[in-house]
């Protein structure tokens, strides 16, 4: 079984609620109580708490708030469901529980403002590092008042903390960079697609040569009363059957070759 | 011995039941059957890429996809070619496209126009997962949601294959998402198989008691969307059907404000 984060974005708070039944009546048949753990990386390792238990059947969602005692403000509150409470402190990543593959077990991760919320259903597996990132992102809405973020979502097994370079490119002009921002691993990092110069027709392209991560599309009016919040897919999703990390392979040395070159 | 018996009983529940089906053709494309929605508090949207062009090096020129749209009963409604621009980004005006005169919502599909050399040399088959993105009222913003089910392929003599695998067992979808009592809720279900299927959308309080039950007979390619208004209490949802996966796409209303996420 994953993570399961508590996200964080301008002008709103995250939210994120825990499900301890599975996602189907024939993958994962037990009926039990759970754990939950929270673990963030804090000072070079994994430090966890069991937060409660979890009744079978029972749902619960989880705030930043409820979390503060515990995780520093520039941690990532990463929530989780096991048997056992993690130990206190240490040098990689937990194991989660394994849960459900059709479809995964999955909490629902928020944002909410004052005026408005926004979820998906998901869920964090550590990813390899160094890991690699290629989307392309047609998510930038217009309008006055309107912002535009990439939320870079990132968990690796180890704690230490490393940072890689985003770039931002149009993808009918790939050899010139538009913009390009740092992010953090084991964290959300927040990258802001406004002022880049692109416009309703234009493609855009992320990518990452030293970090792999969930982008996570999240746009706002600016008084919150308004969010939209969805992901874009990994190019392995863009073929069926077949060797599919081939051709995500394939599609990544392809962009990554023709993006920046003049 | 228990993990033999573990075994045996996964089995049951996975032999020749496949959650997709491999198109027979190996050209095929592959698309999702999203839905659409069309009155006057709902636009739809879709972000159309040029997915073979993606994976060419050279500089492409104008591409033809075809877009199949069907009504709620899986009935053929029309089909669209739209050409587009490589590395561009093309928004679909959906609810235009349809018009009105077929109902309120219904499904359609994507097809690129060929899967590339590239990809069926790996086994593999182009499939449209991308983007569809809702209006509702109006509202500054379009919620956006991705496809995830490869549900339709599309053969070379232009013909249909549904993909979606059918259980010989009942299963049952157990959505992990706590319905609240503020909001309004509407779950869209496809039937991406090549029989009707009988879908049942349960409704339990959050102590596992049922608490309302809808059903309805759902035709190959057709859609339905299961109000939800839960009013005295937190709720959950769970979806019994025949389908292997039977995810529904959760419309969220609260407070005139509409959210959309898969399950």
């Amino acid at each position: 079984m994953a993570f399961y984060p508590i996200l964080s974005a301008p002008g709103c708070n995250g939210h994120t609620t825990l499900y301890n039944f599975p996602p189907n009546n024939w993958e994962d048949t037990r009926k039990e109580s759970r754990c939950v753990n929270l673990t963030w990386a804090e000072d070079g390792a994994w430090r966890s708490v069991a937060l409660c238990e979890l009744d079978f059947g029972a749902m619960q969602a989880f705030t930043r708030a409820n979390v503060a005692a515990y995780v520093p403000d520039d941690a990532l509150a990463l929530l989780s469901l096991a048997t056992a409470p993690y130990p206190e402190r240490c040098a990689s990543l937990p194991k989660a529980m394994s849960g459900s593959d059709m479809p995964n077990w999955r909490a629902t991760l928020g944002l909410s403002s004052p005026l408005a919320s926004t979820c998906y259903q998901g869920e964090l597996d550590p990813f390899p590092v160094p890991g690699s990132l290629l989307t392309f992102a047609p998510f930038i809405q217009f309008g006055a008042g309107v912002e535009n973020y990439m939320l870079f979502l990132n968990l690796e097994k180890h704690p230490q903390m490393r940072t890689a370079t985003v770039g931002i490119y149009d993808g009918a002009k790939p050899a010139r960079c538009l913009g390009s921002s740092e992010v953090r691993n084991n964290a959300v990092s927040v990258v802001s697609l406004d002022g880049l110069g692109l416009g309703p027709k234009d493609l855009p392209v992320v990518i990452c040569k030293g970090m792999s991560g969930i982008p996570l599309y999240f746009s706002k009016t600016v008084d919150g009363a308004c969010l939209s919040l969805e992901h874009t897919h990994p190019p392995a999703a863009h073929v069926i059957h077949g060797k599919r990390w081939e051709a995500q392979r394939l599609l990544k040395t392809e962009w990554f070759a023709r993006l920046g070159r003049e | 011995m228990k993990r033999y018996f573990e075994r045996l009983r996964r089995t049951a529940w996975s032999y020749r039941q496949p959650l997709t089906h491999v198109p027979t053709a190996t050209r095929a494309t592959v698309s999702d059957l999203f839905v659409w929605r069309v009155s006057s508090d709902w636009e739809t949207f879709f972000e159309l890429i040029d997915m073979p062009g993606l994976f060419a090096s050279a500089e492409g020129t104008a591409a033809k996809v075809m877009l199949v749209f069907f009504d709620a009963n899986g009935q053929f409604i029309l089909e669209k070619m739209v050409k587009i621009q490589p590395n561009r980004r093309n928004t679909l005006a959906i609810s235009k496209i349809v018009g009105s005169g077929h109902g309120e919502s219904g499904t359609f599909s994507v097809f690129h126009s060929h899967t590339p050399p590239s990809v069926y040399a790996f086994g593999s088959h182009l499939a449209e997962r991308g983007y569809v993105s809702y209006r509702y009222r109006n509202a500054p913003l379009r919620a956006y949601v991705h496809g995830n089910l490869d549900a339709v392929a599309r053969m070379p003599d232009q013909s249909l294959q549904l993909l979606g695998g059918r259980s010989f067992l009942g299963r049952e979808y157990n959505l992990q998402h706590l319905l609240v009592s503020n909001s309004a809720y509407e779950l869209g279900i496809v039937n991406p198989s090549t029989r009707a299927q009988r879908i049942e959308c349960r409704g339990l309080y959050a102590d596992g008691k049922l608490c309302t039950s809808q059903s309805v007979d759902l035709a190959p390619k057709g859609c339905h969307l299961f109000k939800v208004t839960p009013e005295y209490a937190q709720q959950r949802i769970v979806i019994r059907s025949r389908l292997v996966m039977a995810r529904p796409l959760v419309f969220r209303i609260q407070n005139q404000k509409m959210d959309v996420f898969h399950g």
